[in-house]
């Protein structure tokens, strides 16, 4: 289950150690702080559950974006605070189309959808691919490897949504984008410096999702880490490969 | 103007004031992203040789796509998606990548004389040569035409015959079809421990 806390204490930590990541770490703990407050007051709102449907909900969700954007604002950069607001529309758009361009809507709308799959307003079904969250049918924004089977040292992969953070168990030596599973086609950059980090690439379609090896580092967290190592994202583009999903920083 | 994927990333972080899509300055990530060795590898299914459960496997091979270097294992772990073991592996799956790299792989024929405390290099021709003489002798002293009750047998007693499950099907058929045909029958092609 996805835990705020847990990310807010990792992208903490990683920002203190002063890597070159510390900027977008520092500017993620303050969103991440506030999508937490977001969760919690949703999560705390008397006589009131998600219904599954952001058209109705939306009256209610409009009532946390001041403090929102207020927060974000405060630590954006000049070119993100340009597209600051989270109007009615802009949120139904981002919805429908799910677009990793639009940093507001996803961001904002992230805790509701993570607390209408709690909840269970959001269900599990079965989406018509199986690189789709069976929960709010969102894009995978990175893999992980988790142990799944008792005495397994080998990590199930995993996918987690980039709209509500949700994860489901997909499969080992498959792209995440176009399915292609032909060995020789599918490649794992990773460097040194981050042993428990890699880029999942195929040569297919030119895309890449980022994986993170739990059973390497069991502290790690996902979303986190996968900001933390912002260079294996620069280094993929420079040769040519497309991520699946932008992060939160755009990277 | 469409925009395609690669573009818009490459053009906002590659192309100019190494600036992300929402305005982060990447300067020191960029001098980091220069910085780093990438090693290359990918991830092949197969099946564990070692006994008839045939357990999935996942092999790591590291290497960079040029054509004269020759891609290394460098990690062998179960496979998760298996239905067999869902990735787990006994102990000697768990060590299949040092039957493949271990330096310590016999690479020729040795010979180990009677007595002796140590094991020398012998010729494939040699060897083949030595073998088929004491095979034959062997078969020769040991052969058993017909069993106590006059039933015939054509058994060879005195070979036994340890095949290797690491080795292809064609061989050990190979191995099985020669040896039976000779009337061995302590036979082991699986060491099921």
């Amino acid at each position: 289950m996805f835990s705020w806390d847990a990310n807010i204490k990792r992208v903490r930590e990683l920002a203190e150690s002063l890597t070159p990541a510390t900027e977008l770490l520092t500017f993620y703990e303050t969103v991440l702080a506030s999508q937490k407050q977001i969760y919690e007051s949703l999560r705390g709102r008397r006589d009131w559950l998600p219904s599954g449907s952001l058209e109705a909900d939306i009256s209610v969700l409009r009532e946390h974006a001041p403090s929102f954007l207020q927060s974000v604002l405060s630590v954006a950069p000049p070119a993100l605070a340009e597209q600051a607001g989270v109007p009615d529309e802009l949120l139904l758009e981002y919805w429908n189309n799910r677009s990793d361009k639009l940093f507001f809507p996803k961001a904002f709308l992230q805790p509701y959808a993570q607390w209408s799959v709690q909840s269970g307003a959001l269900s599990r079904q079965s989406p018509a691919a199986e690189n789709r969250c069976p929960y709010c049918f969102g894009k995978p924004q990175l893999s992980f490897l988790r142990v799944s089977e008792a005495g397994s040292e080998s990590g199930n992969r995993h996918l987690l949504c980039a709209t509500c953070l949700s994860s489901w168990e997909f499969r080992r030596v498959v792209c995440a984008s176009c399915s292609e599973e032909r060995p020789f086609k599918l490649e794992y950059f990773k460097s040194g410096e981050y042993d428990h980090v890699r880029i999942e690439a195929c040569e297919s379609c030119k895309q890449y999702i980022k994986g993170i090896d739990l059973t390497r580092l069991g502290l790690a967290v996902p979303l986190v880490d996968d900001m933390a190592t912002a260079a294996l994202d620069l280094w993929a583009a420079e040769k040519g490969y497309a991520k699946i999903e932008l992060n939160l920083v755009g990277l | 103007m469409e925009v395609s994927r690669r573009t818009f990333i490459k053009t906002t972080i590659v192309g100019g004031a190494g600036v992300s899509v929402f305005g982060f300055s990447l300067g020191p990530i960029y001098a980091q992203a220069r910085g780093l060795k990438i090693d290359r590898t990918t991830e092949t299914r197969s099946t564990c040789p070692y006994c008839s459960v045939s357990c999935g496997v996942i092999i790591h091979t590291i290497g960079d796509k040029a054509k004269n270097v020759t891609p290394q294992v460098v990690h062998v772990e179960g496979d998760p998606d298996h239905p067999i073991n869902r990735g787990t592996l006994c102990p000697k799956g768990s060590s299949l990548e040092q039957e493949i790299v271990n330096e310590r792989r016999l690479l020729k024929p040795q010979v180990r004389r009677p007595g002796s405390d140590h094991w020398d290099d012998i010729s494939w021709d040699d060897a083949f040569n030595e073998i088929g003489r004491w095979v034959k002798k062997t078969r020769d002293e040991t052969f058993v035409e017909k069993d106590e009750k006059g039933l015939t047998v054509n058994r060879c007693e005195g070979i036994g015959w340890i095949g290797g499950c690491t080795d292809t099907n064609e061989l050990n058929y190979l191995a099985v079809k020669t040896m039976r045909s000779m009337g061995v029958c302590y036979f082991e092609t699986q060491a099921r421990v």
